[in-house]
């Protein structure tokens, strides 16, 4: 292994190799930094947007109204027979005096307070679920075998092709990403499969010496690997670099905006768990990943070894 | 001791041209042998064949008593390293210096730097180079570049030095010196094996001659000549 690992073997064919094949190296790098950036882009907001949903998901609710004239047997009844399902992560009870009371709140000032006479707003459960994808399953719980509402229930009310629409605008924003992600990386690997390429035919001559007195196949390999994955790495440098100037000075404002309106904890930028150090790791280790992949078909093409 | 020993050995190419066709042959430690005979006659097929650029279609080929038939590509190198080339167009590279030519074969394969600088310079007086050390390439003669190429093959002792048609590009004066060569290497115990077809230079050694025709030895002579 002292054999593959020399430093001044690989290091000094590496960058005299750049400095002879300068513009692919460039173009190279550049489109490596370029599509980091992209990914790196559409991690970030792609993070955000997952957050904001799952925040809203989160607040997505199934509400129980129970008739007046519920009994309070029935009412402790079908209180526990909700407590005891496992979807269930929190239910409320709100009486009738305290929807009352928070309808006033809501309405604060307007006309429509006048209007009411007595208490016509039902009581009701308000149910928060573990995992909102089970919001229709749980509702349905409600209903008897002839279509009505079981007994005490007055209505049932959840949001459910709101919260559809939810988990079809979350999967189709990650598939779009998914798939231009998928055709940037592949533009940068046949570049750099070009610039290794190139590095192969310019020291052929090189190469063929090597073989013929007896160096190691990994030896022949190191400097043309190392040379696709030192590609790799400055080009993700470069977009954690862009990157990190986009998000100091536009995208923090946009997640700024988001936290002061809707509360949301969990952002790329601004949560708590640093989630964009790891996208700026995940990017330079992809960066290298895409350059050694790379290098590493371009070897075998070219290099018989 | 046998040194090299070809057992029913035959290589036919992918489009069917047959280079060689059952060869048998023993070369003892030692001996320096000159393989001749037209174009196309398969000493170029002989000598990858024994670096193992190329694989046998059939037989065994043994060099220092190992087969070398079932090596993984992983031994090839070491192989490599016990079998010294030189080769008709020098393959010296332009943008190094004589000793840096020499003191690469030396790099690549993983020799301490205090090794390399005492080895290319005594080898580099063995081929009468010593004072071009610093010289390119293109600053020297054919013959001169052939000697370099020469001590490239040489400068890791190796017991064997394959040669294919080293005076190719040579007039007759300067191959004469790079024979004298051969020969001093090969008087210090080294194995020669000498691809050529030029008829002057079998003649004036008197070595062995092993005649190939159409990938058939139809010859082997013990100090012969060309042409029988």
């Amino acid at each position: 292994m002292s054999l593959v690992f020399r430093p001044k073997h690989i290091f000094g064919e590496t960058f005299s190799s750049l400095r002879r094949n300068f513009l692919m190296g460039f173009t190279a790098i550049t489109t490596v930094a370029i599509t980091l950036f992209i990914v790196g882009v559409f991690s970030i907001i792609v993070f955000d947007i997952q957050s904001v949903l799952s925040s809203i998901e989160s607040q997505v609710e199934i509400a129980v109204y129970l008739k007046d004239n519920i009994s309070d047997d029935l009412k402790v009844y079908i209180e526990d027979e909700i407590k005891d399902w496992p979807e269930v992560e929190e239910v409320i009870f709100i009486s009738k005096d305290q929807a009352l009371e928070r309808f006033k709140t809501q309405n604060e000032g307007s006309d429509i307070l006048k209007e009411i006479q007595g208490n016509p707003l039902p009581a009701s459960f308000e149910i928060r679920l573990k995992d909102p994808q089970k919001i229709e399953q749980v509702a349905l719980r409600f209903v008897d075998k002839d279509g009505g509402n079981i007994e005490g229930v007055d209505e049932v009310i959840y949001g459910r092709n709101y919260v559809k629409k939810l988990f079809s605008i979350t999967a189709v924003t990650g598939t779009i990403a998914l798939l231009i992600i998928i055709i940037l990386v592949l533009a940068t690997m046949v570049l750099i499969f070009n610039t290794i390429r190139l590095s192969i035919y310019a020291r052929r001559k090189e190469i063929e010496v090597m073989k013929l007195v007896g160096a190691t196949n990994w030896y022949v390999r190191a400097p043309f690997l190392f040379e696709g994955s030192f590609e790799g790495f400055v080009g993700g440098s470069i977009a954690v670099l862009l990157l990190y100037f986009l998000n100091r000075f536009l995208l923090i404002k946009g997640e700024t905006a988001l936290v002061e309106t809707m509360r949301i904890k969990n952002l790329a930028l601004l949560g708590t768990n640093n989630v964009i150090i790891f996208i700026y790791l995940a990017i330079i280790l992809l960066g290298i990943l895409i350059g050694l992949l790379s290098s590493g078909f371009a070897l075998r093409r070219y290099l018989k070894v | 001791m046998n040194m090299i020993e070809f057992r029913n050995v035959s290589k036919i190419y992918d489009n069917d041209s047959v280079a060689l066709k059952d060869i048998n042959l023993v070369i003892k430690k030692g001996e320096f042998v000159f393989m001749v005979g037209p174009s196309g006659s398969g000493k170029s097929t002989f000598i990858k064949l024994l670096i193992k650029e190329i694989s046998s279609t059939n037989g065994t080929i043994f060099i220092a008593g190992r087969n070398i038939c079932n090596l993984k590509n992983n031994r090839i190198p070491q192989l490599r390293r016990n079998i010294g080339c030189i080769f008709q167009d020098y393959k010296l590279l332009s943008d190094r210096t004589v000793f840096e030519n020499i003191a690469f074969a030396l790099e690549v394969i993983g020799k301490p730097n205090y090794i390399i600088k005492a080895q290319v310079p005594q080898v580099l007086k063995l081929v009468g180079l010593f004072n071009k050390m610093d010289s390119l390439p293109h600053q020297l003669s054919g013959g001169e570049q052939q000697r370099v190429c020469i001590a490239r093959a040489f400068v890791n002792r190796p017991p064997i030095l394959l040669a294919d048609e080293p005076t190719g590009n040579l007039d007759p004066a300067t191959s004469d010196g790079i024979m004298k060569l051969l020969s001093r290497i090969n008087l210090i115990g080294t194995t020669v094996v000498m691809a050529t077809h030029e008829k002057s230079i079998v003649n004036a050694m008197r070595r062995r001659v092993v005649e190939l025709e159409d990938g058939i030895i139809i010859r082997d002579q013990r100090r012969g000549v060309y042409g029988s």
